[in-house]
């Protein structure tokens, strides 16, 4: 019985496949530099042109009508708070939901339309966002337009990213450690609070971070519920020296954020402002990639101490 | 050679075989499934199980892929209960208070209170040697750090790894190897005194040596714990326990001393099944 | 000399399994124990036979069913014992070993209890009588094959190559003393043919011990093979 193919002939065929192997390794790789290459030029672009800008002063400074005298102090601190608030009501419902999601709902129709209506809500337009949030949280709960209904809004906006990296996180957790938590007469919930939560912590963080780094440059939202573009105060210290050292007066306070303030400038003539929204712009732009590092570098420490 | 010795050499003791049966009437019973099935949705898994497992013994369920002797084993514990839409009917007993392991009215969190389980794979907690083992023991209610540092302890001796651990406490569960960490797992779940130990294929996933450990420490355990095990390895099934219930297709074929199976059953499936001679 | 030859294998070191060292502990106790009651009764029924004490007869008579039943459990034993711990190499050599060093021993019970029916059947000897004459070598055989018999159990017992292989080395003697035996008695009936009957009961008598010496050589055998050293190795080396 002969062969199914000669030395020769599998020798050839191999080299074939090999080399297509090899031109698939040198195409994706150039994808990849020219998408990474093109994020670099954009991030040198607005260094080049804002240099100037950068310093102490731009930090520090309140906009002014004056190009040279214009800062970001209440765009970065207006973000930062912003962020604060999304961070703090996004984090627990989008942890509990997805818990409830992955860990009790029963496998039925409803839970199916539940999870299928969670992914859409992630790709309605954020101005829907916007318009919502003006219509429930300023006018109809009466916050206002304040940093607290721009923090709800954003939440909403990021709720879905939440709970999708949650589920995805907690789906990481092997069967096999809930197996022997509920061996041993764990109830549910302590199977979930002693050993798939710990666990997913680092995916949740990661999620959480991935979110507010798409929701710190949403701009179409905040703009609808009334982010004002020139703000030359602070909104009240949450810090006071004074029992009980905390208040929540900054909530109720109008506002700006990074976004706004770089549209205000870059719609302005005035050269000299072009710089500004380029380096405000090169500022937001690192604030992003800043938070993607600290959600790296929190996975890889958890990482470590965990090992499947 | 003195007379003595020879005088002393009584009467040679009867057949192991029928020994062994007679313990299966002198022991008391642990658990007896009566009339048990099962089903998976619609498809009936378990059919007609009636099996008595004897205390303080080893009983090994064999049986060919399929046959359902993990899915009886479970039953035990109640595992099935964490999967939607599964059925029981008939009873499992658990002996000397008469609970009906899977009984409606009976809490499944308490049944897996009582009845411990090792797993196919090793699968400790990702935490230290000793929060493994106090895990089970703080779901009870145990803080007191002394009286958690003792059960620990105790537990770790129990599953003869104590001297492998002692000074490595505090260090991951995951450092050990694949022998030891099974091991770990045994003494978590003894840590809480079950009633009865389930082993679901134990040793599948080790190696010869790691094996052979375990079924030592399984011949020594039977004397604290009752002890069901199911394996696919029908070696291990002869080598380490007292009584071996052979499955088919959700039924329960023969079950009888070890002894007895191994050297001449009375079914000639279970027979074809531990010669080899199977499909 | 090939090292592996001189390393002699022992199957009664601990194994990982208290199961199979109480089972290989179980096997041995009760061959040893087979052993010592065989020794008796081939003691005992020689002694019968020279002394003509029919009451030591009847004792050993009576014993021989024990000798069986011990036989039945070493065979029941070891199988259940091959097939609950699937022993391989010196395990499975020993439990194999200890079946045929059973059924050796039960043979040698067998030659015993024959003899001691001898014993029985003689009422009286008169004067002349072919067993007396030959008394000295049937002393003299049942010694020798006494002995190998309960050296070749301590061989067990012990696990002792050299005591086997010393025990292999006596057969010839046992066999020369058979042969003078039966010239001396062969020469009592040319001389008087009435004691034809008296004399060919007395050829089996020293027939049987002569076996006996072949059960003992069998069992030294069996030892040496437990040990991984069979007997072609044991006189290469």
């Amino acid at each position: 019985m002969s062969a199914v193919m000669t030395i020769e002939e599998l020798r050839r065929g191999l080299s074939w496949r090999k080399n297509l192997d090899k031109v698939f390794v040198v195409v994706g790789l150039l994808i990849l530099m020219s998408c990474l290459g093109l994020l670099a030029l954009l991030f040198l672009d607005l260094v080049r042109d804002g240099a100037s800008r950068f310093g102490w002063d731009f930090l520090t400074q309140f906009p002014s009508r004056k190009a040279e005298r214009a800062g970001i102090l209440s765009a970065w601190v207006g973000t930062s708070m912003i962020m604060l608030v999304t961070a703090i009501v996004a984090l627990p419902v989008g942890v509990a939901a997805a818990i409830y999601l992955e860990e009790y709902a029963p496998k039925n129709w409803f839970t199916g339309v539940i999870e299928i209506n969670v992914t859409n809500l992630a790709g309605v337009p954020s101005i829907v966002y916007g318009l919502l949030a003006l219509g429930l949280f300023v006018y109809k709960f009466g916050f206002g337009q304040s940093v607290l209904a721009a923090g709800l809004t954003l939440a909403l906006l990021i709720l879905p990213i939440i709970i999708v990296g949650t589920r995805e996180a907690l789906r990481a957790v092997p069967k096999a450690i809930r197996e022997a938590a509920y061996g041993l007469g764990a109830t549910r919930w302590e199977v979930t609070k002693d050993h798939v939560l710990p666990y997913s912590t680092g995916g949740i963080l990661t999620g959480l971070i991935l979110g507010l780094s798409r929701a710190i440059g949403e701009t179409a939202p905040i703009i609808t519920i009334g982010a004002l573009s020139f703000i030359a105060f602070l909104p009240d210290s949450p810090i006071s020296g004074e029992f009980p050292f905390v208040n929540f007066a900054w909530l109720r306070s109008e506002f700006t954020a990074m976004p706004i303030q770089i549209f205000n400038w870059v719609s302005r003539p005035d050269q000299a402002f072009q710089q500004n929204a380029a380096a405000a712009a090169a500022i937001l732009l690192g604030m992003t990639l800043a938070m993607n590092a600290v959600a790296i570098w929190i996975r890889y420490r958890f990482r470590k101490k965990i090992n499947w | 050679m003195n007379t003595n010795v020879v005088e002393k050499a009584a009467t040679p003791k009867l057949s192991i075989a029928m020994e062994e049966r007679k313990a299966l009437r002198a022991n008391p019973a642990k658990a007896v499934a009566e009339k048990l099935d099962f089903w998976y949705g619609t498809n009936q898994a378990l059919k007609n199980i009636n099996l008595v497992i004897p205390e303080n013994q080893v009983t090994a369920l064999i049986g060919p892929s399929g046959c359902g002797k993990s899915t009886f084993l479970r039953c035990f514990n109640r595992m099935h209960d964490l999967q939607a839409d599964t059925r029981y009917s008939g009873s499992i007993m658990l002996h000397p208070e008469s609970v009906n392991l899977v009984g409606k009215d009976v809490d499944p969190i308490e049944v897996r209170m009582r009845i411990g389980m090792v797993f196919q794979k090793p699968n400790p907690f990702p935490k230290t040697v000793f929060e493994n083992v106090a895990y089970g023991l703080r779901l009870r209610g145990f803080s007191n750090r002394t009286d958690l540092a003792e059960r620990v302890e105790k537990a770790l001796r129990g599953a003869a790894i104590w001297d492998e651990v002692k000074d490595r406490l505090t260090d991951s569960a995951l450092a050990l190897s694949g022998g030891q960490m099974q091991r770990l797992c045994i003494a978590r779940a003894l840590a809480t005194e079950p009633e009865i130990l389930l082993f679901d294929e134990p040793t599948s996933a080790l190696d010869p040596i790691a094996t052979a450990k375990i079924e030592e420490l399984i011949t020594e355990l039977r004397q604290r714990v009752t002890i069901l095990i199911v394996t696919h390895n029908m070696q291990q099934a002869a080598r380490v326990s007292d009584f071996t219930a052979f499955m088919y297709l959700g039924e329960l074929v023969e079950v009888d001393a070890t002894s007895k199976i191994f050297t001449n059953p009375s079914k000639k499936a279970t027979e074809d099944y531990i010669t080899g001679r199977y499909g | 000399m090939d090292a592996a030859v001189m390393q002699a294998s022992d199957p009664t070191e601990p194994h990982t399994s208290s199961t199979v060292d109480q089972s290989v502990a179980g096997l041995r106790m009760h061959a040893l124990e087979m052993g010592a009651l065989v020794i008796e009764q081939v003691a005992g029924a020689v002694k019968s036979l020279v002394e003509r004490d029919a009451t030591l007869a009847q004792v050993v008579l009576a014993r021989e069913s024990r000798v069986d039943e011990y036989e039945k459990q070493l065979d029941r034993d070891s199988l259940t014992f091959i097939a609950l711990q699937q022993p391989v190499a010196n395990d499975l050599r020993l439990a194999r070993a200890i079946v045929r060093i059973g059924r050796e021993l039960e043979r040698a019970g067998d030659e015993a209890k024959k003899i001691a029916r001898f014993a029985l059947s003689l009422d009286k000897a008169n004067d002349g009588d072919p067993v007396l004459a030959v008394g000295r070598q049937l002393r003299h055989m049942a010694a020798l094959s006494g002995s190998m018999l309960r050296n070749a159990v301590r061989a067990a017992d012990e696990m002792d190559p050299g005591l086997a292989r010393s025990v292999l080395e006596r057969d010839a003697e046992l066999d020369a003393e058979f042969a003078a035996a039966l010239r001396l008695v062969m020469s009592y009936v040319l001389q008087d043919h009435r004691f034809l009957r008296p004399t060919i009961d007395t050829i089996f008598a020293l027939k049987g011990l002569e076996r006996i010496g072949d059960h003992a050589t069998n069992i030294a055998e069996q030892v040496l093979y437990m040990m991984g050293q069979d007997r072609q190795q044991a006189d290469a080396a």
